[in-house]
């Protein structure tokens, strides 16, 4: 077992506070420009995912990889959760994850 | 009479299975926090099974906020995967950590359930945890394939919703002569047990912070550590800020009720384990 690489869940807020570390988070998709995509993070905020596979606009995509910036992810890993997702549990998930049970993630 | 025959028709209905039998046979030996996940399964995250608690003695037992953690679910990514004659194997990858998974394959709907198992795919295992070598895994007895997303929140939550449950403090939990007198005089003692969990340590209960310090530092599971309790576990366990606890754990081993193990931050209890 192994847990020196966790992958952080994030959202937009958060992010920013792990730059170069590896984040998760999930995003609804707003447009793909060439590799690039554009999405809404779980807090409304916008993230941009670099080097992921075009997922369908609307749909939900869960984005595993290392945040290269303050608003911007290089993903490892793409899941698509589809179209239908609870963003405002998921979201709360990243502040108890990130506050008082940050010892049950990381 | 007509009461008499109904106590022993309905005793006869919970007697038959389900949750009834584990639970009277479980109410002897609650003494302390481990009132349920015995024969439960228990949501963990992968960073919580690495910091469980495994004491040798007794064949691979695992610990997890003082409830035992033989059986567990987790949810991650399929990494890895490895099929074999007897078994399938991969890691599983939550986010917090990653575990070897383990899957034994006797029936054809065993192989058919591993089939469908894909690397980079969500799935949830059920499983035993097993201590090997010093190295830890899961024996899982079943693998399925997450299709509802939001399940990933829900077990996560479950995870901190089942960690908040085993490490609140217990206001039922047996302390010895404090549990006669409770009885007698529940309607006056239950506001100032709640009151003390809500927001402990801010009324002037010192005497009661000791007590729920000792009281962790007594548990089975405690006194089975060679190294006691980091002060941080009793911080987090109790939810009672650091400089209560320091004041706490300065009182007993005053006077003697524990002692520092390892180093300052160590301590354990002076009762025999």
């Amino acid at each position: 077992m192994d847990t020196s690489s966790p992958a952080v869940f994030v959202n937009a807020e958060i992010l920013k506070m792990y730059l170069g570390r590896r984040v998760r988070a999930v995003i609804q998709v707003m447009r793909n420009d060439a590799g690039v995509i554009v999405g809404q993070s779980t807090d409304g905020n916008q993230i941009t995912v670099k080097g992921a596979q075009a997922v369908p606009p609307s749909h939900f995509v869960e984005v595993i990889g290392i945040a290269d910036g303050s608003q911007s992810i290089r993903a490892e890993i793409c899941t698509d959760f589809g179209q239908s997702f609870d963003m405002s549990a998921y979201n709360g998930l990243c502040q108890l994850a990130n506050g008082k049970f940050k010892n049950l993630f990381l | 009479m007509y009461a008499g025959q109904f106590d022993v028709g309905s005793a006869s209905l919970f007697s038959g299975g389900g949750f009834m039998p584990s639970q009277a046979t479980q109410t002897p030996d609650s003494g302390f926090s481990k009132s349920r996940g015995v024969q439960g399964v228990l949501p963990l995250t992968v960073k919580q099974i690495s910091e469980a608690y495994h004491s040798n003695d007794d064949k691979s037992n695992f610990v997890v906020d003082g409830v035992d953690a033989t059986n567990v679910r987790l949810l991650g990514l399929v990494m890895t995967k490895t099929e074999r004659v007897t078994d399938v194997s991969f890691a599983l990858d939550d986010g917090t950590g990653r575990i070897d998974v383990n899957r034994w394959v006797n029936e054809t709907s065993d192989t058919n359930e591993m089939a469908i198992i894909q690397n980079g795919m969500y799935v949830t295992v059920n499983g035993s945890l097993k201590g090997f070598q010093g190295k830890r895994h899961v024996v899982a007895f079943s693998v399925r394939p997450v299709t509802d997303f939001n399940y990933i929140t829900l077990h996560f939550l479950e995870c901190i919703h089942v960690h908040l449950d085993n490490t609140r403090p217990k206001v039922n939990v047996p302390v010895g002569t404090v549990v006669t007198p409770n009885n007698d005089v529940k309607r006056y003692q239950t506001p100032v047990s709640n009151q003390f969990s809500t927001h402990s340590g801010i009324g002037g209960s010192e005497s009661n912070i000791y007590k729920l310090v000792l009281d962790v530092f007594q548990e089975p599971a405690s006194l089975a550590r060679e190294h006691g309790l980091h002060v941080d576990e009793i911080v987090q366990r109790l939810g009672i800020p650091m400089d209560k606890i320091k004041d706490a754990i300065e009182y007993h081993v005053d006077i003697g009720n524990i002692y520092s193990t390892i180093d300052e931050n160590h301590y354990k209890s002076a009762c025999n384990g």
